[in-house]
């Protein structure tokens, strides 16, 4: 009866799926800061760059989406059922670092947004860690993630802002279009960081543990596919207005004023609250300020804790947020050992490398995208595994060919640092 | 050493040895154990697999002989046999390691790490599983550094007999034995629990694996969303058996969840009489005694003695779901009156019911709203409370527990303690 009641209460909610959800904890602190350095450092000439993520975030997410639904299993168990313990510890330890790190990433977000309202980051970020920690301990998790996602719509405002700056639409359609490579420094990083922060390693464990969750079976794979390409199309959708509306403003401006364009290396996050000046006027920072404190406390709300529970997903541990501490000691340790260390690891950054660190993780995360692919890819066409709904010769030739090609770029881009430090020196 | 005791992830990978002339010759290493009959109780390991460069080959256990001093697995002749198929027995590697089980005495899904076997009368057999970091640790290898870590850390083990798979073990075999399912020893809440935590599509194999009247008691404890998902997956012809088994309210509270054309799917695969009672419960809104109310009860002639009516009780108790109040009707089924099982007991066998029953009865009608049906319960101390239509005629009682459940929040429900007896967890540690 309860339960009816709240089904009533949460029907607005419905068209909410785990591919929307996602979506919105994918535009997190990271993807604004590399869609904002993107937009605002090389201009309209990435935003091509969107076009074949759109797919390949699509074709992965799908992936995700679809062995979720057929096997009733998240991707961490599957992992452990097809790679044994080996293979599953090495990817656990990977994610929980690098998820680690992008949680740290969500507090620098929610830091800098102390800064624009002239908080102490040492006594903000504490607080957030507590407020996290009750969130999640005390409050529905599925309201809290609503209410998030709700507050997202405060993203809206770059579509707004982006169309008011009055871009030259020209410009946007040939840059969208017209794939350029830049010879400029920095560009090849930014497309691995725009990889990175778009296909997000920790978004497929998401994705399939939520689609299991809801009990999709593969008879629902029409609705699971359907959220999936209306989520990601329409997260894509803002990071594009991100990207224009931080090049109608800052990219602009430097053009006209023949100055030198933005220096990924000593950007600060408040830079880019000049992208909203056109909604907002004076309020643009207080505008950017809320945004990236909703979308910080959204995702260290929603990683530390999915990251616990993926970990004891894998190795058949006891995870519940109703369970006591002495219960799931293992579960309840990750999750707090998460996010203490995220938020540490901000305090002890200095407040200048914020941008940096949020920039460079995402970097990371493009580099380490191809290894959770071939996993992914191996289990898909498994027969034993997936029955009928292995993958066809589309999926995997743009699984294979995104596993590839971002492969190959973070491999090139890795050699050009270690050539670039060794040149330096 | 002889070739016994131990846990299967520090055999796989030695190097199997023949003796060939006096020298010892490898014929492969050990990377596989094959059962074939895994319902027993503690299964037999009948084979070991060796792969060798042709191919994986079958080693009966009888040619195992011992681990020699450098750790190499001696066979007494080089194993010929070809493996069989996956699916015409059970590897313990490939298809155990690393898999979901239920742990039956300790309630909960678990997956497993390690296998531990034992040479008992004679043969080795499979005796537990571990699911700790032991085994973890144990798999992951690593030399020394792991091996002085595994000292450390005990190995969290639980019974074969207390594991049962999520998955048909064997699938040439028909469906294990419904007396020799595991999940049906837990108690039907803790059963449902676990069914909770799974996958639909485990949930639905799980309670296709059990008998009807297990699978019915674990279903009367799922949350609406659950209950359905099953239904849809066990098909029309076993879900209208399981329902049938259900208390009447709680079978009529799901029916009430589905659609109506699946609905009458399973109306029209039970009995006429079940199905006629449940159409007219579904009918009730869930919130008021009509939607709360079962038409499992007991009612009497208020003209019988108390003898012909004990013997009627004994008859009919095993398949009723509420035997401490008797209900007293005429031919026209309205309520006469009201009477307790204390009663019945203490009064002389020759009496008839008229003379001791109470009529004075506390009665609801249909629509009655669940806090009023909790707090007339509540207020007159009664187990149970009779449903009456405008004439007096009984459609049906609420019982105490169904009144409880209406009115506490889902939420509190879950924090409650479980009474069921909690045998400690069987940890044996091993150093």
């Amino acid at each position: 009866m309860i339960k009816r009641y709240w089904r009533t209460a949460l029907a607005l909610f419905a068209i909410l799926g785990p591919g929307f959800v996602t979506a919105s904890a994918g535009n997190d602190v990271g993807g604004i800061a590399t869609y904002s350095a993107a937009g605002a450092k090389f201009g309209y000439i990435v935003l091509w760059t969107l076009v074949p993520l759109t797919v390949s975030l699509i074709v992965v997410q799908e992936m995700a989406g679809r062995m979720g639904a057929v096997t009733g299993q998240g991707l961490a168990g599957l992992i452990r059922e097809n790679f044994g313990v080996r293979i599953t510890f090495v990817t656990m330890v990977l994610l929980f670092f690098i998820n680690t790190g992008i949680t740290a990433t969500e507090f620098a977000g929610i830091a800098a947004s102390a800064e624009i309202f002239h908080l102490n980051r040492f006594i903000v970020v504490p607080l957030a860690t507590v407020v996290v920690f009750l969130l999640v301990l005390r409050l529905s998790n599925k309201l809290v993630e609503r209410t998030f996602v709700i507050l997202s719509l405060i993203y809206l405002s770059y579509i707004v802002s982006g169309v008011l700056a009055k871009p030259d639409w020209n410009a946007v359609a040939r840059g969208t279009l017209i794939p350029t490579w830049s010879s400029e420094a920095g560009f090849l990083v930014t497309v691995v960081g725009l990889i990175g922060t778009t296909i997000s390693p920790y978004m497929q464990f998401f994705l399939q543990s939520a689609v299991v969750e809801k009990g999709s079976r593969a008879k629902d794979l029409f609705n699971v596919r359907a959220d999936i390409v209306v989520g990601s199309i329409l997260g894509i959708a803002i990071a594009g207005f991100m990207i224009i509306a931080n090049a109608a403003t800052i990219h602009q401006s430097a053009i006209v004023n023949h100055k030198p364009p933005l220096d990924i290396d000593t950007a600060q996050a408040v830079d880019f609250a000049r992208a909203l000046e056109p909604l907002a006027g004076h309020f643009a920072a207080t505008l950017f300020g809320l945004g990236i404190l909703n979308a910080g406390l959204f995702t260290a709300t929603v990683l530390p804790l999915a990251t616990a529970f993926i970990i004891c997903e894998a190795f058949g541990l006891e995870a519940a947020v109703d369970n006591r501490w002495s219960q799931a000691p293992v579960f309840y340790s990750l999750f707090a050992g998460g996010l203490v260390l995220g938020a540490g690891l901000v305090l002890l950054l200095p407040a200048n490398g914020l941008f940096q660190f949020t920039f460079y993780a995402q970097v990371l995360q493009g580099a380490v995208l191809p290894l959770e692919l071939i996993l992914m890819l191996i289990v898909i066409n498994r027969k034993r595994v997936m029955g009928t709904h292995v993958n066809g010769r589309a999926a995997n030739l743009i699984g294979w060919g995104t596993a590839a090609i971002i492969g190959t770029l973070a491999i090139v881009y890795v050699a050009q640092s270690i050539a670039g430090a060794f040149g330096g020196s | 050493m002889a070739f016994h005791d131990g846990f299967l992830s520090e055999m796989i990978g030695r190097a199997a040895v023949v003796d060939a002339g006096g020298r010892r010759q490898t014929v492969g290493r050990v990377c596989d154990f094959v059962v074939q009959k895994p319902g027993d109780t503690f299964p037999h390991v009948d084979a070991v697999v060796i792969k060798s460069r042709s191919g994986k080959r079958l080693a009966p256990i009888a040619t195992v002989v011992e681990f020699d001093d450098d750790g190499r697995v001696v066979l007494t002749v080089a194993p010929t046999l070809d493996a069989p198929p996956d699916d015409e027995a059970l590897y313990l590697v490939e298809d155990l390691f690393d898999k979901q089980i239920v742990d039956v005495d300790g309630r909960k899904v678990v997956r497993i790490n390690d296998i531990e076997v034992a040479r008992t009368s004679g043969a080795l057999r499979v005796v537990a599983a571990d699911i700790g970091m032991g085994g973890i640790v144990s798999r992951l290898g690593g030399g020394s550094i792991a091996r002085g870590l595994l000292a450390r850390i005990p190995r969290t083990l639980i019974a074969w007999d207390n594991v049962a798979p999520l998955h048909d073990l064997n699938p040439t075999q028909i469906q294990l034995s419904v007396a020799d399912n595991r999940l049906a020893r837990l108690h039907p809440s803790d059963l449902a629990e676990i069914i909770g935590d799974l996958s639909a599509q485990d949930a639905a194999r799980v309670i296709g694996s059990l008998d009807d009247e297990t699978a019915a008691d674990a279903l009367e404890h799922l949350d609406a969303e659950t209950q359905r998902s099953i239904i849809d997956d066990i098909g029309a012809e076993r879900a209208a058996d399981i329902i049938e088994e259900m208390d009447s309210d709680d079978a009529a509270d799901l029916l009430g969840e589905l659609s109506e054309e699946q609905q009458e799917r399973l109306l029209a695969e039970m009995n006429a009489e079940t199905a006629d009672d449940l159409r007219e419960l579904v009918a009730y809104d869930d919130e008021t005694a009509g939607g709360m109310m079962t038409t499992d009860y007991l009612w009497i002639y208020p003209h019988r003695t108390v003898a012909a009516t004990m013997a009627k009780i004994r008859e009919l108790a095993p398949e009723t779901e509420f035997i401490y109040y008797l209900y007293v009707t005429d031919q026209s089924e309205k309520l006469l009156g009201v009477l307790s099982l204390r009663t019945l007991l203490l009064a002389s066998p020759d009496a008839t019911i008229h003379t001791i029953m109470d009529s004075d009865i506390v009665s609801l009608h249909t629509d009655t709203p669940a806090e009023e049906v909790a707090s007339t319960i509540a207020r007159y101390d009664l187990l149970a409370c009779p449903v009456v239509d405008a004439s007096g005629t009984l459609l049906g009682i609420v019982t105490v527990d169904d009144a409880i459940d209406a009115i506490i929040p889902d939420r509190v429900k879950k924090q409650l303690p479980r009474f069921t007896s909690r045998r400690q967890r069987e940890r044996l540690e091993l150093v």
